[in-house]
């Protein structure tokens, strides 16, 4: 079984640890009813009623799916 | 011609992956809405939809074919006889996927699939839709002769306010070339006056 030579340095290590980046999802911005809402694109949403129960999903109008 | 799937096949193997589709079909076609993963669903579409095309031809043979691939014999029958007669007039696309978000646990992507069961209106309606448009301007032309009354009551108004403002705008121009700012300055109070 092949195996690693040497160790790896901890410069090593840190240097391939310094790529693993986290990219910002991409999110539309709507405004309902006066608030400023951050939601994924092409996704549906939750409804909620207004003590903030969520009721379903909805997608253009249309119900989609039990929360 | 529903086109070949790139990548590996789902679960463990070919077989596998036809047990899987062809019960992931089963379950579509009983509860016409399903949350599954995103891959599957899409890989479910097209046999799915070949199932319901199926079902459209509605023949012994047609019927034979789709119990090839779904074994119920009850879940066939209510696809040849409940969900057929409600797709007749639809020329494809049967299901609709709408993504839904992540799933807890492993973060897969989860959508919604369901059969597209509503009766085939978006044609007659983007009609309408295109003639609501030129149907608009033969409504709002008589609308303008009524409305028209109105602005004729307004324009001599306006004329009096502008031939009001006229005056000012020439005494303003006259200065103008004396000193600029202050004559626009002067300007504006003598049209708010005015209006």
């Amino acid at each position: 079984m092949a195996v690693p030579k040497r160790k790896m340095s901890r410069a090593s290590t840190r240097m391939r640890r310094a790529q693993w980046k986290a990219t910002p999802p991409t999110l539309v911005k709507s405004i309902e009813n006066g608030k400023t809402v951050y939601s994924l694109p092409h996704h549906a949403k939750v409804v909620e009623d207004s003590a903030g129960t969520p009721l379903y999903m909805e997608y253009k109008g249309r119900k989609v799916a039990d929360v | 011609m529903a086109a070949p799937t790139k990548g590996p096949r789902l679960g463990g193997g070919p077989a596998h992956e036809r047990l899987m589709l062809a019960n992931l079909a089963a379950a579509l076609f009983t509860h016409k809405s399903i949350k599954t993963t995103e891959t599957k669903a899409k890989r479910l579409r097209p046999v799915a939809e070949r199932l319901v095309t199926l079902a459209k031809k509605g023949d012994l043979h047609a019927r034979r074919r789709a119990l090839a691939t779904i074994h119920d014999k009850t879940v066939i029958h209510e696809l040849f006889t409940e969900i057929a007669p409600l797709v007749e007039l639809r020329q494809g696309g049967y299901t609709r996927i709408t993504k839904l978000g992540y799933r807890k646990g492993d973060n897969a992507p989860m959508v919604q699939i369901e059969l597209v069961l509503e009766p085939v209106n978006a044609q007659p309606k983007a009609k309408a839709d295109t003639k609501q448009p030129k149907a608009a301007p033969v409504e709002e032309a008589p609308a303008e002769d009524v409305t028209e009354e109105a602005p004729v009551e307004e324009t001599p108004v306006e004329e009096t306010e502008v031939t009001a403002e006229a005056p000012a705008e020439d005494a303003a121009a006259d200065e103008a070339p004396a000193d600029e700012a202050p004559a626009a300055a002067a300007e504006a109070p003598t049209e708010d006056a005015a209006k």
